[in-house]
């Protein structure tokens, strides 16, 4: 992009941008891609955990949002539409790749995904020295149903009311997916650890 | 309450629903306190994360792309090239008729001026193959990307040319099949990729469809 | 005595153009660590591009650079790698060359634009997204990811490609598939021929459209396709005898036919404008 385009697209409002892109102005459209196109990605990227599937949704995402400006009225947050948008198309793809977007039956669950049971005796204390970067990586392999789960609630705040909506499960079960993907969060980063502490 | 009990009633304590023997459990045991601790780090560290960096280029590229395509944006005194030579899908074959009625009046005219008797409106399949042999080759669009591409990659200059010229045959026939036979799935399908063949050309010329 | 002299001095100036030549070239060589679902571009104007499958979490890049008009600019952004040839002033289609040989890991995906290539990539899983003006384009073993492909003028040959999106967009080149299958088949050509030598497996989606270009697919005698063949104006040609199928489709004796065999699981779509259109059954032995 150019300066002179850069330096237009910025001086731009989000609420401008809207009324803009309703009349088709491409440098509105532009201004919004750059102002949310980080945070689509990022929730795209975290669900899948591929790059080139992330750029994908992410395009996909923002074509529906951009085909359907004209019907935004304003009353609630742009970036609140185009994050639900952007989760929907991400789930829809998960569907139909048949990927589990939630394991409704436990016994799907195959005994690797699990997380092991682990009661007491644990000499490996997390809280307070989470890498982020760690973290970041350890989310990638959690298999899809957790992942989509723990993305939602942990990284984006979603309740599990919202999440239930969107993924068409119970409360009860967004619940005990989030908690069974925190634990196996948590058995990947000790994992990890214990694997670096034994590497000179 | 058991390590397991408690490990039972977590998801749903971990939301708030905290009864009495959890707490008093959580109390007592040092090994369940642990697991709460490392599950609450795990969740307040995932809140914090920061954003996984930008989507390449090309992703605004077939966006743009896509949103011109279908008409939604409507590039109004752009001095680029990039937003001048696109044929929105919706109105493609609106524009047509009015177009092609103009040139055959025009045509109708010449050919009186010429002396060659009164001007007899033709039947339509003539009159749009007319209209068609009429046509520039090289509109102001493709002339003004030729030149471009002489400026930047002279040796590249006749190969676009011969390119244009392709894919604007392509177009004609394509245009004419849609003409003769509107509802025809297939005329439809082949003005459809000979718009995509052109917007290819376009793409390449101007290097804009891989970062 | 005059000729043998002229001769050997011959010799020793090919031998030292020879010599001016290869230290005019540069070597590099770049090593990336990747995680799971890397993705590797390439922008290289003039020079081939080869990526092959091979290496576990990392990226090994192998670059010979023709001449000093020419470097490279390389990055990398978590697993993402972008590899540029950045021609500087005086450079041209010689001097401009770089050459690359890539080795990466199953699973990455890979984004390759020249205009001279030729390109070619091989057993890889991920998604391969390739752009070429009159590059010829080589892709083989390639498996469940998208694979995109746009040429002008360059020939197309995928070999052995299943389980994935493939959609080819050619202008003049012509794309020749050999054991392709999979859930999408598309090519759009203008002038450049289409030759389709597999079997329409995968239940998949076949679309094979030209302009001008001639097309013929080769199928075996026990495919299972619900096919749709038509030329405006070329011939069309069957070798096999369809089950008939209700159609609004107009059946024009040799300009159009459609029907069925064995379960039509695979959707087949030959449509050309002015090319001729021939499905052949494939002779076995």
């Amino acid at each position: 992009m150019t300066d002179a385009r850069k330096l237009k697209t910025d001086k731009l409002s989000e609420a401008d941008a809207i009324e803009r892109a309703k009349l088709g102005d491409p440098l509105a459209f532009e201004a919004l891609y750059n102002l949310h196109k980080r945070r689509v990605y990022s929730l795209c990227l975290r669900m899948t955990a591929n790059t080139a599937a992330a750029e994908d949704l992410t395009q996909e995402a923002f074509l529906q949002l951009f085909r359907k400006i004209g019907t935004f009225r304003g009353e609630s947050a742009f970036s609140t539409w185009l994050h639900r948008m952007a989760v929907n198309v991400v789930l829809m793809q998960l569907r139909k790749k048949n990927l589990p977007v939630v394991p409704i039956d436990e016994s799907l669950e195959t005994e690797e995904d699990a997380p092991k049971k682990e009661l007491g005796g644990l000499d490996l204390n997390l809280a307070g020295s989470i890498d982020r970067l760690q973290l970041q990586r350890v989310i990638e392999a959690l298999p899809p149903g957790y992942r989509t789960i723990f993305v939602l609630h942990d990284v984006e705040g979603y309740e599990h009311n919202e999440i239930a909506d969107m993924v068409g499960c119970s409360i009860g079960n967004s619940k005990s997916q989030l908690h069974k993907a925190r634990m196996k969060l948590r058995e990947l980063l000790k994992t990890s650890r214990a694997e670096k502490a034994v590497k000179p | 309450m058991t390590c397991a009990e408690f490990e039972q009633v977590l998801p749903d304590a971990s939301e708030g629903n905290r009864e009495f023997e959890y707490e008093q459990h959580l109390r007592s045991c040092s090994a369940c306190r642990s697991l709460v601790a490392d599950l609450n780090a795990i969740s307040q560290q995932a809140r914090d994360l920061p954003d996984c960096g930008d989507p390449s280029p090309r992703v605004w590229n077939s966006i743009e792309i896509a949103l011109t395509r279908e008409g939604i944006i409507r590039p109004s005194s752009r001095g680029e090239l990039a937003s001048v030579h696109r044929f929105p899908t919706r109105w493609r074959s609106a524009w047509l008729l009015p177009a092609a009625a103009a040139l055959l009046v025009t045509a109708g005219v010449v050919r009186y001026e010429r002396g060659t008797g009164p001007s007899v409106m033709p039947n339509a399949p003539d009159a749009t193959a007319q209209v068609a042999s009429m046509r520039p080759e090289q509109s102001p669009d493709d002339r003004q990307l030729i030149e471009s591409v002489a400026l930047r990659m002279p040796a590249m200059k006749a190969s676009y040319e011969a390119n244009l010229q392709d894919v604007n045959s392509y177009i004609r026939d394509a245009e004419q099949s849609v003409k003769n036979n509107p509802n025809d799935e297939a005329a439809q399908q082949y003005l459809s990729n000979a718009y995509e063949q052109r917007e290819m050309v376009y793409e390449m010329a101007e290097e804009r469809s891989l970062p | 005595m005059l000729s043998r002299q002229r001769a050997a001095q011959l010799v020793i100036l090919v031998v030292l153009v020879g010599v001016v030549l290869a230290t005019a070239e540069d070597r590099k060589e770049y090593r990336f660590k990747v995680r799971k679902g890397a993705s590797i571009s390439v922008v290289n104007q003039y020079g081939p591009i080869s990526v092959k499958a091979g290496a576990r979490k990392q990226v090994l890049v192998t670059a010979i650079l023709r001449s000093d008009k020419v470097e490279i600019d390389q990055g990398q952004s978590g697993s993402r790698i972008t590899l540029l040839s950045h021609l500087l002033p005086g450079a041209d289609a010689t001097s401009g060359q770089v050459e690359y040989q890539i080795v990466v890991p199953t699973d990455a995906s890979v984004t390759l634009r020249s205009t001279t290539g030729p390109l070619h990539v091989e057993k890889l899983h991920g998604d391969v997204i390739l752009e070429s003006n009159t590059a010829n384009v080589d892709l083989r073993d390639l498996a469940n990811g998208h694979v995109h492909v746009k040429t002008l003028n360059g020939l197309v040959t995928l070999t052995n490609i299943v389980d994935g999106h493939v959609e080819i967009t050619s202008l003049g080149g012509d794309v020749m598939l050999n054991a392709v299958s999979g859930p999408l088949v598309e090519v759009n050509s203008s002038s450049g021929k289409i030759n389709y030598d597999g079997d329409f497996g995968g239940e998949g989606e076949y679309s094979l459209t030209s302009h001008t270009g001639d097309i013929e697919a080769t199928a075996p005698g026990d495919a299972s396709i619900d096919v749709t063949a038509r030329s405006e104006q070329g011939k069309v040609i069957s070798d096999f005898s369809l089950q008939p199928k209700h159609t609004s489709f107009p059946m024009r004796a040799g300009s159009a036919f459609a029907g069925t065999m064995g379960k039509a699981a695979s959707s087949v779509r030959l449509f050309s404008f002015s090319g001729k259109i021939h499905l052949k059954k494939r002779q076995t032995n």
